[in-house]
């Protein structure tokens, strides 16, 4: 089953054509990486995705329900089941580290029990249990990161989005982090959009790989054929 | 070096304009005959009537703080947040009460709801009699005053609006509706701009006087303004302003405490485009009705009832026949003092934004404190400085104006400067002087082009409130020195409905006219050079 489907999507920024007829299918479980240069229009397809913004034509499928057509959106973010890491995470300065991973579930109405637990449980998966009461400032870039992905897994979203999450990390942390999003990609088995433009990063995360270049596919296909792609 | 040295007459003049003079006179309050002497205070804290001053002023200033919050931060939020239709349209018209003098807009509801204003004239003398006992009192204070300051906390809202990094709310929308993302982060997030623009309605509706005076209801301010020049007692006078002094003093030293770094921190964030709004929907049309019909009772009105009452030739003639030269001197004052204002920001800025000095703080803090403070309270203090045989250089002319407007304004044009800085990466002034560019060069040609918008922004905000300026003036002014605002406030004892309107109506072009003429022709210029 398709997780996000898009179909002939374009996108035009003041005049100037972003994306242009992109169409792109994710199966449920996959882990796809975008890869491209800065500014080919990466991050727009993930906002296109989460309904931030509006196409101005072609359509958007998430879990094979239309979300959005040309340049209307149907179905608005909250709505999507989605996950996001932002690239700079935007955690919120103002909450507690248990206080961002918390504001999803009660703005979902998640009763407090259960949303003790399941706060609980996350804070465990991503190793940050002992942390729940700090502020994000207080914390080392790597938990930052810890902390966003756990505030986008606690809601068990269908489709988690990255936009370039650990491009701010040395090369350890980030080879480090990479494998802690394999484990528990395997271990909830949600679908993965990842967007960056480090091929090496791309390599080791993905199960496939599109290629964008100037509004466009370039490439679709598995790690190897990237390989031999880009090698060419 | 030069830097420093430049930087420290800056700090010196700030400190001999704006805080001396109040120091001086908290020091004066204190001694009689040279000894230290707490009798002008015995008078202010035991009598009866100086409580019930101060209940007055409370009961005022809690009411405006309270109504231009709860109205004024949604407005704020409708106009930076929202796809509402015409929003700069409708920042313009709140914002006008706001630099036209306080009291002009009591004199229109006056004319409206007076005993024999139009009211009374179409509902008959009983609704007059009703009306007018609503605005002469509290109500009518309260609903002035908050049309006055409501633009406060709307443009507050919107400046702290645009610090929030976008993502932040849309991290929010992946799992709630706006509203949860409102309430628990975009609000929480400009909290310290509401708290500021709380803060700010409250003293100033605290220290504001002309309205009160004109409505004859009886608050601090009056009294220290009516013990100095009607009584010329300048001990009671300061005694009465002392309370105001403190007040301030203490609240804004608590807001520094608690908010400490927060508000400082004020700084666009470096992603403006994305900016997430919220679309209105179906509720834009009745959103857009009510502010609207806002709009109209609180600015348009009182314009209205202006040119309606002075609607004839003639009126405007014996206007500027008696009030031209006033006029005048108005219009060149404010552009002294703008220039002045500009300069003394830019230097007060430019410190501040760069923390030249460790007390870079203390210094914003008594910027604010002194436009937070009364009038009336500056006024008394340069008097109280200036009034000597030696300095009368300054105290009979037109300078002791002018230290009056930089004394109080300065804090506009240099946290106008702060924010256009902090736009500037400081990376440019640092590569002028890898390149050997001394201190004044890189001022001259990199940091004051690059900040030009801000210079314009800040003159044109130092012109407003120089020419809008009524209670410095008022008590400084040098026999033949008075300006617009004041000589209206003076022939409001005795001239004509149809006069005043006409001089209000002449005070609010002279104020309008140029800034909107002048912004309007170099801001599209200044925007073609900075490609
Ligand atoms: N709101 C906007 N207004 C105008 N242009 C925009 C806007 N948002 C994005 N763009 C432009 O669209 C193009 C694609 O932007 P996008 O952010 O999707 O690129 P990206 O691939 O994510 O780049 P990077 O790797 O630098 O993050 C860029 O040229 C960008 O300048
Ligand atoms: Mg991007």
């Amino acid at each position: 089953m398709n997780m996000l489907r898009m179909n002939s999507v374009t996108k035009i920024y003041s005049g100037k054509k972003v994306l242009e007829n992109l169409s792109l299918k994710i199966v449920k479980g996959e882990r796809i990486v975008i890869l491209g240069p800065s500014g080919c229009g990466k991050t727009t397809v993930l906002r296109l995705a989460a309904g931030f913004i509006e196409a101005n034509g072609g359509s958007v499928f998430i879990n094979e329900k239309l979300v959005s057509k040309n340049n209307r959106i149907l179905i608005p973010p909250e709505q999507r089941n989605l996950g996001m890491v932002f690239q700079d995470l935007a955690l919120w300065p103002h909450l507690s580290v248990y206080g961002n991973i918390a504001f999803g579930l009660k703005a979902k109405g998640v009763g407090k029990q259960e949303r003790e637990e399941r706060i609980q449980k996350t804070l465990i998966l991503v190793g940050m249990d002992a942390f729940a009461k700090r502020k994000p400032a207080e914390l080392s870039g790597g938990q930052q990161q810890r902390v966003a992905l756990a505030r986008a897994l606690v809601m068990e979203p269908g489709l988690l989005l990255m936009d370039e999450p650990l491009s701010s990390l040395d090369l350890e942390l980030n080879i480090r982090l990479r494998k802690e999003i394999l484990r528990l990609q395997e271990k909830l088995g949600f679908t993965l959009l990842y967007v960056t433009h480090a091929r090496e990063e791309a390599f080791g995360i993905a199960s496939r790989i599109i290629i964008l270049n100037k509004g466009q596919v370039a490439f679709d296909g598995t790690v190897e054929e990237a390989e031999k792609y880009l090698k060419r | 070096m030069q830097k420093r040295t430049i930087l420290s007459l800056v700090v010196f003049l700030l400190f001999m304009i704006g805080l001396l003079p109040v120091l001086a006179m908290l020091i004066k309050s204190l001694s009689v005959d040279g000894h230290f002497s707490v009798e002008a205070y015995a008078g202010v804290l035991t009598s009866q009537r100086q409580w019930a001053l101060m209940g007055n002023s409370l009961s005022l200033s809690v009411w405006v703080m309270f109504l231009t919050t709860v109205i004024g931060v949604p407005l704020g939020l409708l106009f930076g947040k929202t796809d509402f239709p015409l929003r700069r349209f409708f920042i313009f018209l709140f914002v006008i009460p706001l630099l036209i003098p306080p009291y002009i807009t009591a004199v229109s509801w006056f004319d409206l709801l007076g005993r024999e204003g139009f009211a009374a004239q179409f509902l008959g003398s009983s609704f007059a009699a009703l009306s007018s006992r609503f605005l002469f009192g509290l109500p009518g204070c309260v609903a002035i005053l908050f049309s006055v300051f409501l633009p406060i906390p709307i443009l507050l809202t919107m400046v702290f609006l645009r610090t929030i990094n976008p993502r932040l709310e849309e991290a929010g929308r992946l799992v709630s509706g706006w509203r949860g993302v409102l309430w628990e982060i975009t609000i929480p997030l400009i909290l310290p701009g509401i708290i500021l623009s709380a803060i700010l309605t409250f003293l100033l509706s605290f220290g504001e006087f002309s309205v009160p005076n004109f409505l004859r209801y009886s608050v601090f301010p009056v009294e220290s303004f009516t013990q100095f020049s009607a009584f010329y007692n300048f001990k009671a006078a300061t005694a009465a302003a002392v309370p105001l002094v403190l007040m301030a003093l203490v609240i804004l030293l608590s807001e520094a405490v608690f908010m400490r770094g927060e508000i400082t921190q004020l700084r666009s964030s470096t992603e403006t485009k994305n900016i997430p709004l919220i679309p209105l929907g179906a509720a834009r049309n009745g959103l857009f009705g009510l502010v609207a019909l806002l709009g109209f009772f609180i600015v348009i009105v009182p314009i209205l009832v202006l040119l309606i009452q002075s609607a004839n030739g003639q009126v405007y003639s014996e206007a500027l026949r008696r009030a031209g030269d006033s006029l005048l001197r108005s219009l060149l004052y404010a552009v002294i003092g703008a220039t002045f204002l500009t300069v003394l920001g830019f230097f007060t800025g430019y410190l501040i934004q760069t923390k030249t000095f460790r007390f870079w703080r203390a210094i914003d803090f008594t910027t604010i404190f002194l436009f937070a403070l009364p009038g009336t309270v500056i006024g008394i203090g340069l008097i109280g400085l200036w009034n000597t045989v030696q300095t009368n250089f300054i105290y009979g002319t037109l300078w002791i104006i002018i230290l009056g407007y930089l004394a109080r304004y300065t804090a506009l044009t240099s946290r106008i400067t702060v924010t256009q800085l902090a736009q500037i990466p400081p990376a440019m002034e640092e590569a002028a002087r890898v390149a050997g560019a001394g201190w004044f060069r890189r001022i001259i040609f990199i940091v004051i082009p690059m900040a030009r918008r801000g210079l314009l922004a800040g003159w044109i905000v130092g012109y407003i409130f120089s020419l809008r300026d009524t209670a410095i003036t008022m008590l400084v002014y040098p026999a033949g020195h008075d300006t617009l605002p004041v000589r209206i406030f003076t022939l409001m004892a005795n001239g004509s409905a149809e006069l005043i309107a006409a001089l209000c109506v002449i005070l609010i072009l002279a104020t309008l006219l140029p800034a909107g003429i002048l912004w309007m022709m170099a801001n599209p210029l200044l925007r073609k050079i900075n490609r």
